[in-house]
């Protein structure tokens, strides 16, 4: 592995927040439609920022969200005029350098992630990501997969719930119960 | 006498000594980990340390203050993730470098330059805190709006890719940090008529998501590679490496204390000035800035740790908080009957040397706590991907979730992360959005008191500003950076370089 290596010989996915990804004198699959989507949200956020309290006075609520949208609507635009102009990149594809499967997987298991947290419960919302995640991920048999998940999210819950104190969703365990059976079998063997 | 008796208790008690130090080390790993903020944290102690003596709760609170600037910068280093907004400017060269594997030299000059810098914050607090408030207090609203200008118009220099890009992202940020109902005149802004937006949106589950979940995001298409082995056997960097950076850690230190000493402000503004301050003085740096430079560390860390010591001197000696935490430990004296303010000061001197104390032994428990353990925490990184992806993606969630027990910001979390993921492949930075959405309030509020208070007459605004010695070059170095960004003026320096080089 080379020296400089910054996870992507290029440097094009925006490793570091001070070295943005993309290039110089290309443009990345999708590139263009991130940047009209950029510019139609801009103007329509300047749409709704004018709503809040139009050109009442300057120092209205509305003042400074207008002069915001504003500037990124026009920002926005001459990024997409800028872009347009711009050669593609001949050796990318959306589908295996911006979007790839992989990616799209795990977008949809944070969405299920959040959709479950509350009805399920952290504990085995979370059990069932990191099973799935690392299994699909690692490859390895289902004996890896279940001790490295099960054993950082016991580490995880012990460090969270119980050193720090955050309340997570409960679900379908019932957490507070299993937390006082712990502190009950703590009392009694300080007891004896 | 007294005074010095005063600056010594905390040395003289076995208990307050042990206290400081057990604050410091929590604050370390609380720093650490994303989500669980030092103002979270203080504010929960509160509560334990309600019954306490308030020497005793003093010494705790101060240590966890200290020791969570400094945390933050571990997990900015190791995982890009900043565990608090003070770190952000760090996680740009700290990252770079533990993907190198230079994760120990990283960490311990961060742990050298934060003791360092929390040492020049100490000592101006000690002896000028009387000067550095009183300079705080001559600012107008202008000024203060000014400043915020300041800041975003740093975001050009903070990012290296278009500067078109960069005043998109800081201009987002501002309007993410508008949302909710205005304090003012309690107008919805931004909510789209959802309730659940009327709050307004967490600035950690902005900051968790742009930075860890996009982070993990991307680290997918690198799955099966090799995880970096970290060089963990120079912690300690030498002499002649600290030496080296001193001339500019001094000059960070200083931005960091007079950056922390004004209301509103705070460690986070503080790092990010001193970081663009750095990329602008150093001619040479160890390699370019944003790919692991070594100043790029130094410059943040120094002016996060200084700025502690800035934000006691307006809440020591005027009673107004210099950030969060420090809004937070007025409460706390309030509460053990104590009245921060120019009074303390003449009533109870023994209280601000006792603190200032209190700052310099949790300052050496810094060097203690960052200089070991570090191998534990570098074993983190050399995980396989396959592992620590889900595992940052886990606590991503669940560091969002903390901040207000509420679903919601984990829903922002991870809009803000796949909105992150995109701005990253197409060079959009980060940075300025977080800056963004720190600095709007300061710019909305301020922007707002300025103009009222010259009845709405922008003539008078701005002539307001040109009869201001500080609010003219305020405008002036705002007008400085701004050029500076443009084609124009890079066109005109390389002229100028090539006229002088040929001259030589």
């Amino acid at each position: 592995m080379k020296i400089d290596y910054r996870g992507d010989a290029d440097h094009h996915d925006g490793t570091s927040d001070a070295t943005p990804g993309g290039y110089e004198a290309e443009r990345r699959p999708g590139e263009l439609a991130f940047a009209l989507f950029l510019l139609a949200a801009s103007l329509y956020l300047l749409w709704e920022a004018y709503g809040i309290a139009g050109f009442e006075a300057l120092s209205s609520a509305g003042a400074v969200p207008m002069a915001t949208t504003a500037a990124m609507a026009v920002s926005a635009l001459f990024v997409v005029l800028r872009t347009a102009r711009l050669p593609k990149v001949s050796t990318e594809s959306l589908t295996r350098d911006i979007l790839p499967f992989k990616v799209i997987l795990f977008g949809g298991l944070l969405v299920c992630f959040g959709l479950l947290l509350v009805p399920l419960g952290f504990l085995p919302t979370a059990a069932l990501f990191l099973v799935l995640a690392i299994k699909y991920l690692s490859g390895r048999g289902w004996g890896f997969t279940l001790a490295v998940s099960l054993g950082s999210l016991l580490l995880i819950w012990v460090v969270f719930r119980i050193v720090f104190t955050v309340l997570m969703p409960a679900g379908i365990v019932p957490e507070a119960e299993l937390l006082q059976f712990i502190r009950n079998i703590g009392t009694e063997w300080g007891a004896q | 006498m007294d005074t010095l008796l005063a600056l010594l208790t905390v040395f003289t008690q076995p208990q307050l000594f042990l206290l400081v130090g057990l604050g410091t080390f929590l604050g370390v790993y609380i720093g650490a980990i994303p989500g669980l903020s030092v103002t979270m944290a203080v504010s929960i102690l509160i509560s334990f340390t309600f019954s306490w003596d308030v020497y005793p709760a003093i010494s705790l609170m101060v240590g966890i203050y200290m020791g969570g600037v400094y945390g933050g910068s571990r997990t900015a280093i190791l995982l890009n993730i900043p565990g608090a907004p003070s770190a952000i400017a760090t996680a740009m060269d700290g990252y770079p470098m533990a993907q190198r594997g230079e994760a120990g030299e990283a960490i311990g000059v961060t742990t050298v330059m934060s003791f360092f810098g929390g040492l020049v914050g100490i000592a101006v607090l000690a002896l000028a805190a009387p000067f550095v408030a009183e300079f705080a207090l001559t600012f107008q609203p202008r000024d203060y709006m000014l400043l915020a200008v300041l800041g975003i118009l740093l975001v050009g220099s903070l990012s290296a890719g278009s500067l078109l890009k960069g005043i998109f992202a800081g201009a987002l940020g501002i309007a993410i940090g508008a949302v909710g109902r205005d304090p003012l005149t309690f107008a919805e802004r931004f909510t789209f008529d959802f309730q659940i937006m009327e709050g307004g949106i967490s600035f950690i589950a902005v900051m968790i998501g742009m930075f860890g979940i996009s982070e993990a995001l991307l680290q997918l298409h690198h799955v099966g590679a090799d995880a970096m082995r970290q060089k963990i056997d120079r912690i300690i960097p030498s002499w002649s490496t600290v030496r080296k950076y001193l001339p500019l850690s001094l000059q960070t230190s200083s931005i960091g204390v007079i950056i922390g000493a004004l209301p509103g402000t705070g460690g986070d503004i503080a790092a990010l000035m001193a970081y663009d301050h750095a990329k602008r003085v150093t001619k040479k740096p160890t390699r370019p800035f944003g790919t692991g430079a070594m100043e790029g560390l130094v410059a943040p860390e120094t002016a996060n740790n200084a700025a502690v010591g800035g934000a006691f001197v307006p809440m020591m000696t005027l009673g107004i908080p210099g950030d969060a935490v420090t809004a937070i430990m007025i409460g706390a004296l309030f509460i053990h009957g104590l009245n921060p303010g120019p009074m303390l000061m003449v009533d109870q001197p023994q209280m601000f040397w006792f603190i200032v104390g209190a700052l310099l032994t949790a300052n050496v428990f810094i060097l203690i706590c960052g200089l070991t353990g570090i191998k534990l925490f570098t074993k983190i990184v050399e995980m396989p991907r396959a592992v620590l992806i889900p595992l940052i993606m886990l606590l991503s969630v669940v560091g969002a979730y903390a901040v207000n027990n509420s679903v919601t910001d984990v829903y922002w979390m991870l809009g803000f992360g796949v909105f992150g993921y995109f701005m990253r492949h197409y060079g959009y930075p980060l940075g300025p959005v977080i800056l963004g959405v720190i600095l709007s309030r300061l710019l909305d509020d301020n922007w707002r008191r300025a103009i009222i208070s010259e009845r709405e007459d922008l003539g008078a605004f701005f002539a307001g500003i040109l009869t201001s010695p500080l609010s003219l070059t305020l405008l002036l170095v705002c007008i400085v950076i701004l050029l500076s960004q443009t084609p124009l003026f890079t066109l005109l320096k390389s002229r100028v370089s090539k006229e002088t080089g040929d001259q030589l």
